[in-house]
């Protein structure tokens, strides 16, 4: 795949780390031109490597758009997404796909496990579709992240045979066990109660400060994003507001802020 | 309660209509030739003894219609659980929702069974006038209908009615608060009796060893009564392994499916083919059944075959019993392939429902980094799991049913056991086998492909 070139910055400064992510005027319009919905409006961002990001916002603010935007899932009507400096909006499926494949971890807020394979089975996926054998060394890798996220006991057990908390964590595993150069995370705690909750967040936080691993976290959720080194604010499309890392107070009201600002 | 609320729309039930009409169809051919033979039969015990002939030829047709249309109600409702919860959620009982769905799966299948006796009926009088423009038939007057056709009508309405009934009991079990969780919830585990599995084992086991000494009357000379035991051997054994079909299919189908390899399309193709080993059961059953048929009367007279050729006897008697042979053969294969036909008919909407189904499934898999050709060569893969064992599991037992039937007349007569191989029929049950996996696989492979990830996800 062809590497582009050097994606200016956002405030024109040259870089010495690249970003894993960068979004430069991404417009998304969904419906005919009568009955248009703009969902992201020129956003233009970039995502660190080796950090924990947070976007929050209300219902329909569009982060979610903004998510699929970034992992290739769905295309800008305008602008770039650019992923480890491959230009995502100029790719094909097919090509997005198998970047997709090496570069991106998912873990959804309904876990999306396979449910016909076993929880090891979930968590090696991505290499079997890359037709990948596990060397030596992605096997220990493997068998570390099952450890650490207390999955050793229930390697052979199904999705079905797991609790919320349990295939929560097998999703962790799967989106960490290729290395992707990004982990994207949509509403990772929404179905889950707050113990479990906060095991999964110390996790997210423990394979950015162990691994270096870059997540970007969708949440509306202040306690979640209080885990995060930086908030990003969007509200009707826009990005409202960039902070670094915050208490959950200091968060919750930026979030009324957002609503009030709406009234 | 409208039956309208239940059902998005009357294309999931077109399946049920296509069962019913080919039932309808077939049965009322059936009956209107048997019609016509006995009237220009002189022998007056000809007549009752087609009319047995037919009526064992159309229950094969209706157990096999009604398998098809079970496992048809099941899989649209289980694709549907969420709006029959919700439905529950606002207040609709459990056994109105149910006849709702039997009242409007009969109303299909009588529809269907309509149209269906309609066409038979031409169909009978266009082969009538054809046979006696050729001579092979008398000229004088037939019967253009019967009142017998009310028959074969009642008999799909009827079987239709319970299939729909034993079908819609999934809606019984969906707890109204799943219309909240707006999923469905996770996938039904049907245990098996422990004495399913012990009183199917012990029939199978009679029926073989009723076979066993069929193949020792047949070498020791008896020629009709050996046929008789056979037959009820085969009987005892096909019942047996049609009452354990829920334990043998799903592990012949795991077991073969291992040839498929172990990427991982293949791996999830495999495992998802036997996911619900009830469904599994019923979408290849019908399969098992026609082609196990086909094999053994083609089985059976090409070792019938085989045996006449060795013999040393003169030209003109060998030449007339391969002639009668090779003419009870190509009517009975003829008469007993519809049972596939509408068994295939049943396996290729199956397979199209539950990719439906897994709309999300495939979504994640596509999120995850499945490519297009990927997925589709899951749906294929996992349409050749089913299909390809369930045949090769008919043609096994055909060949072994066929040929001791044929040892258990002219055992006597031949060295050893003669094998009947029929080659030509192989041949054709293989090529059509290809052609089903086809088309099973090609509207759900096309649909799937087209899933976007972000749509299947968005449903959560």
């Amino acid at each position: 795949m062809a590497r582009g070139l050097p994606v200016p910055s956002v405030d024109g400064m040259t870089q010495t780390n690249p970003p894993v992510l960068s979004i430069r005027a991404a417009t998304k319009t969904y419906g005919t031109a009568t009955a248009q919905v703009t969902a992201l409006d020129s956003v233009s961002v970039d995502i660190d490597a080796g950090r924990f990001t947070a976007i929050m916002g209300p219902s329909g603010s569009g982060k979610t758009t903004l998510m699929n935007l970034a992992a290739g899932l769905d295309d800008p009507t305008s602008g770039e997404v650019w992923l480890d400096q491959h230009p995502l909006h100029s790719l094909t499926d097919e090509e997005r796909t198998v970047l997709r494949r090496t570069h991106v971890g998912f873990v959804f807020q309904a876990y999306n496990l396979v449910p016909t394979l076993t929880a090891y089975e979930n968590v090696v996926l991505p290499f079997d579709l890359a037709g990948r054998r596990l060397s030596s060394e992605d096997r220990a890798w493997v068998d570390r992240l099952m450890t650490e996220l207390g999955l050793e006991g229930r390697r052979d057990h199904r999705p079905s045979e797991l609790s919320g908390g349990q295939q929560q964590r097998v999703a962790i595993a799967r989106a960490l066990s290729s290395r992707p150069r990004i982990v994207i995370a949509d509403e990772p705690t929404g179905n889950l109660d707050t113990r479990s909750s906060r095991e999964v967040l110390d996790l997210l936080r423990s394979a950015v400060d162990d691994y270096g691993q870059a997540i970007a976290m969708v949440s509306h959720d202040p306690v979640a994003a209080s885990y995060a080194d930086r908030i990003l604010l969007i509200a009707d499309g826009r990005i409202v507001g960039d902070h670094e890392r915050c208490t959950p107070e200091e968060i919750a009201t930026l979030l009324i802020g957002l609503e009030v600002g709406a009234a | 309660m409208k039956a309208s609320l239940v059902f998005g729309s009357q294309r999931q039930l077109t399946t049920i209509a296509v069962v019913a009409g080919i039932c309808g169809a077939y049965a009322s051919l059936l009956v209107m030739l048997s019609d016509v033979l006995a009237t220009n039969s002189d022998a007056s015990g000809f007549g009752a003894i087609l009319a047995v002939v037919a009526m064992v030829f159309i229950g094969v047709a209706l157990y096999v219609s009604s398998v098809v249309i079970v496992n048809c109600v099941d899989t649209v409702l289980t694709g549907m659980m969420t709006r029959i919860a919700l439905l529950r959620l606002l207040g609709a009982s459990a056994t109105a929702l149910r006849s709702a769905v039997t009242r409007r799966t009969t109303a299909v299948a009588a529809a269907g069974s309509l149209a269906g006796v309609a066409v038979g009926t031409v169909a009978a009088s266009v082969l009538r006038i054809t046979m006696v423009e050729h001579g092979a038939l008398r000229r004088m007057g037939y019967p253009v209908v019967s009142i017998w056709l009310v028959a074969p009508f009642l008999a799909v309405v009827l079987t239709t009615f319970a299939a729909g009934r034993v079908g819609a009991r999934g809606v019984l079990r969906v707890p109204p608060a799943a219309g909240m969780l707006g999923a469905a919830t996770g996938h039904v585990v049907t245990t098996t009796p422990p004495v399913r599995a012990r009183l199917s084992t012990a029939v199978i086991g009679t029926g073989a060893a009723v076979l066993l000494v069929s193949a020792w009357i047949g070498e020791d000379g008896g020629t009709a009564l050996g046929l008789l035991v056979a037959f009820f051997g085969a009987a005892a054994l096909g019942s047996g392994l049609l009452y354990g079909a829920r334990l043998v299919i799903p592990a012949v189908v795991a077991g073969l499916g291992r040839l498929l390899g172990d990427s991982a399309p293949s791996r999830i193709a495999r495992r998802n083919a036997v996911t619900n080993p009830l469904r599994t059961t019923r979408s290849t059953m019908g399969l098992v059944i026609g082609v196990t048929l086909v094999t053994t009367f083609a089985s059976g007279a090409d070792a019938l075959r085989r045996s006449v050729d060795s013999w040393t006897t003169s030209e003109a008697n060998r030449r007339d019993a391969l002639s009668v042979l090779t003419t009870m053969t190509t009517i009975l294969v003829v008469v007993i392939v519809f049972s596939a036909v509408i068994a295939a008919v049943g396996f290729v909407s199956t397979m199209s429902l539950t990719v439906i189904e897994r709309t999300r499934e495939i979504g994640v898999l596509r999120a995850l980094g499945f490519t297009g050709t990927q997925v589709r060569q899951m749906i294929v893969r996992e349409a050749m799991a089913l299909a390809c064992s369930a045949i090769a599991f008919g043609i096994a037992l055909g060949l072994l049913l066929g040929s001791v039937g044929a040892q258990s007349i002219v055992g006597s007569h031949n060295h050893g056991f003669v094998w009947g191989r029929p080659w030509l029929v192989l041949g054709t049950i293989v090529v059509a086998a290809a052609a089903l996996v086809m088309i099973a696989s090609l509207a759900p492979a096309r649909r799937a492909i087209r899933v976007s990830p972000v749509e299947a996800l968005r449903t959560a």
